[in-house]
Formats: structure tokens, sequence, C-alpha cells
């Protein structure tokens, strides 16, 4: 059965697309390039209207692009003139909310794709793969109920069942857990990765949610206003981010301004900030006296009652404390002497966090930051 | 597709623009037909006429302006009481009112307003027998103008009944919850809370009603000609029926029609004004609600009078009128006496015996299926390209345009439809034929426009979208998905169409000879004492009662039937062997998260809108 599956190789180049409103042509897609290797797990990741829905329904061939190529192993989808209709594409696809046709059972929306022109198979044949999909989502035992019955969990299982019935070489997902509670959502995500590693099928997910795209993909391609910003892979993603957006947009971040002041070492510079001086790795491209931005991982930020003996310690006083549960966030001044010269989130294990405020010191190990031009 | 949705168009159009056109031209164009005859130029003559005549244009305006005027606000403000005791109060006996009120919905107007005069005859009728065991010398006159827009509200009540139902059921009470939270009384929350949301529908419906009265015949013909008062309606229908010797005055009664065509348009401004703020404010709200329940207490006993007095005078007074009518012979008073000695029960027999009856219910049934059908079937296509088409000017034209027959009065309809079968007769022979009415009756095609368009907005389009990435054709997804789903809509909306068009009268009023004439107008024939040969009160009343019965019969029978093959399919479904059967549910539910989801993405879209 899972051999019948596998996945095709997506590539998009140079994605063009503009949506026209009163007004003219409004871009939206703005040369959106990427690949997907067979069998891996590609997030586009981004936030409202960054354009990651409208590249998911170009792939899909519900948009037709302005320009650009969209092409699935040998078989090319579409070019900027060009578009093969959706139901000649052979992907499946799961909407974020769902699209389960409500005047079916189950089972027919399962064998829905089995029973059309695009995929259509003898019936007896339909019938068992169809049977095969629901298997797959364990929702074998409900096949003969209406869609209708289903709970939202169970609604959208059937949309990945429906979606992986004619076996597609790549699957779409356009934010299928935005819908679920919070629970449920990170039951199916695990599902859906362990799901999508099983059959070996090409995966392309829209997300705007972060931990989503960290946590299932192989790659994660963040978009903002109609461009891909990075693609990397999540751990790359997270701590090497390309710039502030990404750096932002990914995961809670402190970004402390600073200035380019001496040559350290190998490597590494001192950085103004804080009105005093930071040790810190030294990117490239990057000549004494420039502006950049260090940031940090509020992780990555350790706090201490005395200074130890390393670099980049600064004395700070506690303003916040908050309890997360297995973490505890604590917020604090930086001061230079009396007054205060900025502020910094860390968080840590709750067994030894400051009281609020207290007087600590801060740490702000160089191997842990990234530092960003501008 | 584009060419399925264009023929659908442009039927609508020459059901609609066509007849609209031939009678401004007639307005125009001399005192009779404005084509193919030798007195036919273009003048302004008639409009000259109108002005030279303008004590009788401004009596008629006026008594026109008081009697629909008055008739909609106090149907309106029945209408509005009784919706509001049956959603929003804990009267009891709630859903014995709610199929109260309906009753008369299904009574034709034309036999609704025969038994109201039936029952209002000052020496026979029921209703001043009974005022005259009470005291005091109460007797109503059936002539007094005033009785007259007493009668049009209750003739007409039941539809802004049911279009204000919804309106109430659909209003979150969470939001006048919160007022009464906030320290507001239950009359301080109606006046501020309640009464301002709920204004912009309320307003459509007043609108509509407006129309509705303006453009039905019953009650002014069988009422006005004796009160000396001339309604507009009236007016158009004596002004085409000539005197003897005379030609009739179509020129002048097209005059008539556009200066109501007029008014009427204004008054549809203000109606899309008003949908378009009811669509916003529904918008708000948009979750799962129940609407708050008013606690009646002390006000049970004259709540529950009310509706007593109303169902009174609506049905229990009429259809006793009617019935007592039937089985006498002439008009008598009731009495034991006379109930004992004089009542026969011929009359019924008669009806049946009738070839004639049988032969105008057929018409009926042929000429409500028909334009049921044309307007069906034409609208639903329009509504489904508009509806799913880009957003153009163009299509924002011809929306407006497909909905405008609402703003259209049935007067002017029937007699616009009228002219344009006379004109075109020399080259298509259709006027007086029942295909003419077909026709005719087709043009409350925005009925079935309205619904197809939202029943189509309903229809997600992720669900097209689905069938497409699963691999089938733009025709295929449109079987499969958007046909069975819009099926119930169109199939409820077809039911509707078809009991107004059996209930019709005013249009075959105007076109129909009697080869064609439905059952409505034969009915009529025989209890108007002015058509000599036929009249017959028993028989006109027995056929009346008849007549009631059997669109009860249909309509209720046809949307039996409608949901007994919706349950059926839905048991056919959980009845495969081996699996969990389920019992039969309302087969389009939409599914569980639509509400929440659709709301999701809506905020979405218009986030990315805004960010773009």
């Amino acid at each position: 059965m899972t051999a019948a599956h596998g996945g095709g190789r997506l590539v998009v180049d140079g994605l063009e697309k503009q949506y026209e409103l009163d007004g003219g042509a409004v871009p939206v897609v703005k040369g959106v390039s990427f690949t997907i290797e067979p069998g891996t797990f590609t997030s586009l990741l981004g936030p409202s209207g960054c354009g990651k829905t409208t590249t998911l329904r170009c792939v899909a061939g519900l948009e037709t692009s302005n320009g650009g190529r969209i092409t699935l192993d040998d078989q090319v989808l579409s070019t900027g003139t060009e578009h093969l209709p959706p139901d000649k594409r052979d992907v499946g696809m799961v909407f974020q909310n769902y699209a389960i046709w409500p005047h079916m059972t189950v089972f027919a929306n399962a064998v829905f794709p089995l029973q059309v022109s695009g995929g259509k198979l003898p019936k007896k044949e339909a019938r068992a793969r169809a049977m095969e999909a629901l298997e797959l989502v364990q929702l074998d035992a409900y096949a003969h109920r209406p869609a209708t019955a289903l709970s939202g969990g169970q609604q959208q299982r059937l949309a990945l069942a429906r979606a992986l019935a004619h076996r597609p070489r790549l699957l779409l997902l356009d934010e299928p857990l935005s819908n679920l509670d919070a629970k449920l959502r990170d039951t199916m995500r695990n599902e859906l990765r362990s799901l999508q590693q099983r059959l070996g099928i090409t995966a392309l997910y829209v997300t705007h949610d972060q931990s989503e795209a960290l946590s299932m993909s192989d790659r994660v391609a963040v978009m903002n206003q109609g461009r891909i910003v990075q693609e990397a892979s999540p751990r790359e993603l997270y701590y090497q981010p390309a710039d502030r957006f990404v750096a932002d947009f990914v995961g809670r971040v402190n970004m402390i301004p600073a200035v380019v002041r001496e040559r350290s070492g190998a490597g590494e510079v001192l950085v103004e900030a804080f009105g005093t001086r930071l040790a810190t790795p030294c990117p490239d491209g990057v000549a004494l006296g420039d502006d950049v931005t260090v940031t940090y991982r509020p992780e990555s930020v350790r706090w201490h009652e005395t200074a130890p003996d390393r670099p980049n310690v600064l004395p700070a006083r506690v303003v916040r404390v908050e309890f997360l549960g297995e973490i505890v966030e604590v917020e604090v001044e930086v001061l230079a002497g009396a007054t205060v010269v900025g502020t910094l989130v860390a968080r840590g294990a709750p067994l030894d966090s400051p009281a609020s405020g207290s007087s600590i010191f801060v740490e702000l190990d160089p191997n842990a930051c990234r530092v960003l031009a501008g | 597709m584009t060419v399925t949705t264009v023929i659908a168009g442009s039927v609508i159009f020459l059901l609609l623009a066509i007849p609209l056109a031939v009678q401004v031209i007639t307005a125009f164009r001399g005192p009779f037909l404005p084509f193919g005859v030798s007195s036919a130029k273009w003048s302004v003559d008639n409009f000259v006429t109108l002005w030279e005549l303008r004590e009788d244009f401004w009596a008629v305006l006026g008594s026109t302006a008081v009697f629909v005027g008055g008739s909609t606000i106090i149907s309106l403000l029945m209408a509005f009481g009784l919706a509001w005791v049956t959603v929003r109060t804990d009267a009891p006996f709630r859903r014995v009112i709610s199929v109260l009120v309906i009753v008369p919905f299904i009574v034709p107007p034309i036999v609704k307003a025969q038994a109201y005069l039936l029952m209002l005859s000052p020496e026979s009728g029921v209703l001043n027998q009974v005022l005259r065991l009470l005291p005091g010398d109460l007797v109503v006159d059936p002539y007094a103008f005033s009785t007259m827009v007493v009668i049009q509200s209750l003739t007409n009540v039941t539809f802004p009944y049911l279009m204000i139902v919804p309106i109430l059921t659909s209003m979150d009470g969470s939001l006048e919850e919160s007022a009464r939270v906030s320290g507001a009384s239950w009359p301080q929350t109606l006046r501020r809370v309640t009464l301002p949301m709920l204004w912009p529908g309320l307003l459509g419906v007043t609108v509509l009603t407006f129309i509705l009265g303006l453009g039905s015949l019953e009650v002014p013909l069988l009422f006005g000609q004796e009160s000396g008062k001339d309604i507009f309606a009236l007016k158009l229908w004596t002004l085409i029926s000539a005197s003897a010797g005379e030609l009739p005055q179509y020129g002048l009664a097209a005059a008539w029609g556009c200066v109501f065509l007029v008014i009427t348009t204004i008054a549809f401004v203000i109606y899309l004004r008003a949908t378009r703020d009811a669509e916003r404010r529904a918008s708000i709200s948009g979750k799962g609600f129940r609407p708050t329940v008013m606690k009646l207490g002390g006000w049970k006993p004259p709540v529950l009078l009310a509706v007593f007095v109303f169902t009174l005078l609506t049905a229990i007074l009429p259809l006793f009128a009617l019935f007592w009518s039937a089985i006498t012979p002439y008009p008598i008073a009731f009495s034991f006496e006379a109930l004992a000695t004089q009542t026969h029960f011929t009359a019924f027999g008669e009806v049946l015996g009738d070839p004639e009856f049988w032969a105008s219910l057929g018409r009926t049934l042929v000429i409500a299926g028909g334009s049921a059908t044309i307007a069906c079937v034409a609208a639903t296509v329009l509504a489904y390209g508009i509806a799913r088409g880009r957003r153009t000017v163009w299509t924002k034209a011809v929306d407006l345009f497909a909905s405008s027959s609402v703003a259209i009065p049935a007067v002017i309809a029937g007699f616009a439809m009228f002219l344009t079968f006379m004109v075109i007769n020399p080259v298509i022979p259709l006027a007086g034929t029942i295909a003419a009415l077909v026709i005719a009756y087709s043009y409350r095609v925005s009925i079935a426009y309205r619904s197809g368009y939202s029943a189509t907005l309903q229809i997600r389009k992720e669900l097209e979208e689905a069938a497409l990435v699963s691999g089938a054709s733009p025709l295929e997804g449109f079987r499969k998905v958007v046909v069975p789903l819009l099926m119930p809509t169109v199939f409820a909306v077809w039911i509707q169409m078809f009991i107004l068009g059996t209930n019709e009268f005013t249009l075959p009023a105007f076109l129909a000879t009697p080869e064609s004439r439905p059952l409505s107008v034969y009915m009529y024939a025989m209890i108007n004492p002015r058509s000599a040969q036929l009249y017959a009160p028993d028989a006109g009343a027995a056929m009346a009662l008849i007549f009631t019965l059997l669109v009860f019969l249909i309509g209720y029978g046809l949307q039996w039937a409608v949901s007994l093959v919706a349950i059926g399919r839905a048991r056919r479904r959980s009845a495969i062997p081996g699996l969990g059967a389920r019992p039969a549910a309302a087969p389009n539910d939409p599914p569980a998260p639509a509400t929440r989801a659709v709301a999701a993405q809506e905020l979405e879209e218009q986030k990315e809108f805004a960010d773009r």
C-alpha cells in the first residue's frame, strides 16, 4: 500500500500573481521560487496577506499565475501563460475549513476523486481504495454516516483521506489545523507528519503558526509581502534567521540595537549596546561603525545572582516574573549605574526563578546570539 | 457555463424589461395602443390629461396613500406583535398561535376578500351579528373607507409576519442580555438596543408590504367600487375596462402606471439600502444563539385575548361566513331556525359537477406550475452565475435588475403584460392564452433569484474547489456538488411560487379570458353580482372553500413529499448494512464548523485585503 504512494518533485520558479482590483493590478506573489524534494515536507510560513495561500492555490491550479513556472516531476503544471486545470494536476488538497461536502456520506466524500474524470477507477477498485484511505485516518468505521455527523477533528481527517484517496504525488494543505482546538491540534500535527512520512508523499503546507511549521517540516520558507525571505531547515531558521523579520516572526526574540566598534579576535567584534561593550560573532559584510541588531532568544538569556567571570554580563533588575508551567518568563531592566538602558526577556527553569524586584545579573552568551545588519 | 448564465439573464430581462418598456411607450404614444393603430404617435397628451384631471389625480393619490399606507402600518404592527409573542415571549400555546397565524397565508387573497365581505354584510354578516349581541350600537359598515383599510391589513398581515419571524429569531439574544446586565429595563432595552438593531430589517419588510398592498386588486375591487374611493389598483382596472362604445384609455392608464412606478422605485431604493444595512448588522453576530425570552407574567391573559380576537377576525369568522354562505341559497342571517330549515349542501355538489370548475382548476395548476418552473430555473442559473462570478459594474447591474420584480406592483405588472401581449399579438398571438398567463406569472422571478443567490453564497467556494482538486471537471463539480446542494432551496422556492401562482388573482384579472381563466377568476365571476349569468353566491362560496382546501392540500402535500424524499435519502444512507445507523437527520445541515470557519476566513480575507 505504502509503496503505491510516493511523492513527486515540485519546482516553483519565479511565480508571480496579481489580483485585479478596481484601481489596477495588485501584486500578491512577487517572484517566489522554491523546490520540494520528493517525499519531503515543506511549509510556507508567514503572516496574513503575505501571499502564502495564493502561492499554494497557484500550485493547485485554483488561481492562474501571471508568471513563472510550476513543475511536478517532468510535468509542467503552469507557465505564465498556460495552465493545467486543477483536475488534471494529480494533487490532493486539504482546505482550511475542510470543504467536506455536506450532502454526501463519509464514504461518498472519500470515493469522489476515484469516480470523477481525473482519477476514475472501476467501481470495486474505487471502493477498496476509498476504504483504504479512510483506514489511514481511522474513519473506516464511520464510512456510511452523513459527513455532517462528524466532529471537527473527524472532518479534518476525512478531508485528508479524500485528498489522499487517488494517491496524488503532491499533498497541499492550507492551514488545515487552524480550526481545531489546541489539544486536538497537537495530536493532529503528529498524525499528519507521521502519515506523510509513512506514505512518502511530497507535502506543501501553508500556515501562520510558527510552532506548526517548525515541528512538522523538513524545510520552512518564510514569506513576507509576496516574497520568500528565508528558506531553511527549522533549526537553521530558528537560530540563524536571515533578517529581523524572520527573527521576530519565528519565535520570540530580544532585539538589541547596537553599533560595531572594534574587532576583538578571530571572527569576533565588540559592539556598543546598553551603554557598554558586548562581544558578539562578526557577521559577514559589516564594517566598523555600522548599525546592527543583536538578537537573543529568551531562552539564551541566562540570569545569575552573582556576576560570573565571563564576558557580556550586565547588572539588571527584575520587573516581572511570569509562571508558564514548565518555564518562567522573566522581564528585566538592564542597568548602567542607576539608569535603565534597556529591557530583556529571559526564559528558564522555574526552580531558580528570581523574585520580582530583585537585583540580578544577566549573561548574554556570545555564542548564542545572531547579529543582523541594520 | 457563461452561455447558460447569459441565456437565463436574457429570459429574465425579457420578462421584466419588455412589459415595462411597452407600458412607458404606451404612455407616450397616443390614447390607445402604441403600435399598429392609426392614432399612435409620440406625444405627452396622456400626461397633460392626467394634469387636467388633477383633482381626480390628487384624490386617487390621497386615498391610495391612506389605503396602502394605513394598511401597511396596521398589518406591520399586528405582524410584529404576533411575531414577538410567538418568538420572544413565554406566552402559552405559542406553537398553536404560530400555526393559526399562518393559516390565512394559504387562503387565496380573493377568497379572503370575499369572506370578509360576507362576514361584514350589515344584515346577514356574522361579525355584525356578534356585535349586536354586545351592548352599544356597534355596526361595521363594510363599505366605509376605514373598514377597507382594516380589511386590507388583515388580508396582508401574514406576509410581514412570515418575514419578521426569521428576523426576530436570528437576533442574537446576548446583545439584549448585555443591555439588561448593564442595568437597562425591558422597555429601555427594547427601545435602545432591540429596535435599532431590527430597524433596517423592519424597514425592508415595510417597503415590501407597501408594494404588495399597492399592487393587489382583490380588496379594492370587492370593497372599493361601493365605497366611492378610487384606489390606484382599481383606477387602473376601470380605465382599461372600456364602457360601451368607447375605446379603452390604455395611454392614460399607462401614464398612471408610470407615476406609480416612480413611487415604487423610490420605495425599492429604500428597500435596497435597508437590506444592505440589515445584512451588515446581521454579520456582526453569527454564533449559534437562542433569542432571549420575555416573561409575560400578568400580561398573559390580555395577550392571549388579543391573539384570540385576531384569529377570530382572520380565520374563524371569515371561514364561518364563507361556509354559511355556501349552505344558504341567498344571504340570510345566521339563526338556528335558518340552520334547521333553509340550509342545503347542494352547492358543493354543483361545484364538483361543474366541468368549468375542473377545467379552470387544471389551468390553474398548469399556469402556476409552468411559471414557477420557468422562474426557478432561469433565476437559479442566473443567480449562480452572478454570485460566483467576479463583481463588476455589469454583474452588479444584472443583480439589481434581477432583484427588481419585487418593486413592481402586481397591478402594474398585469397591466404592462396585458399591453405587451396586445402589441405583439399580430406577430405572436398570445393575448388571452394560457401561455400568456404562464409568462405573466413568471414576472415574480426575483423571489427565486434572491433565494438562489443567497443559497449559492452559502455553498462555500471551497466545496467546488475541493471537487476540482479531486480531479472533477468543472461540469462534474457543478453536477455532483452544486446542484445537489442548491436543490432543496430551489424546491422550496418552487413550492412557494406555485402556491403564490394558485392564489394569484390580480394578474389574471387583467389577462385572462373565459377560455384561459384560472380558478380564482372563475370564482370571482360567480360571486360578482355584475356577472349576471354566472352569479351564484352559494356555489361561489362553496368553490372558495374547495379552492382553499385544494391549495392547502397541494401546497402542504408538496412540502410533505419533498421532506419525505429528503428523509428517505438520509435513511438509505444510514441503512447500508454493517455500519452504524443514525436516525434520519436533516440532510443538508451545514457542517459543524461552518459558521466559525467562514467567519474566520472572512476575517482573514479582510485582513489580507487590508494588507494589500
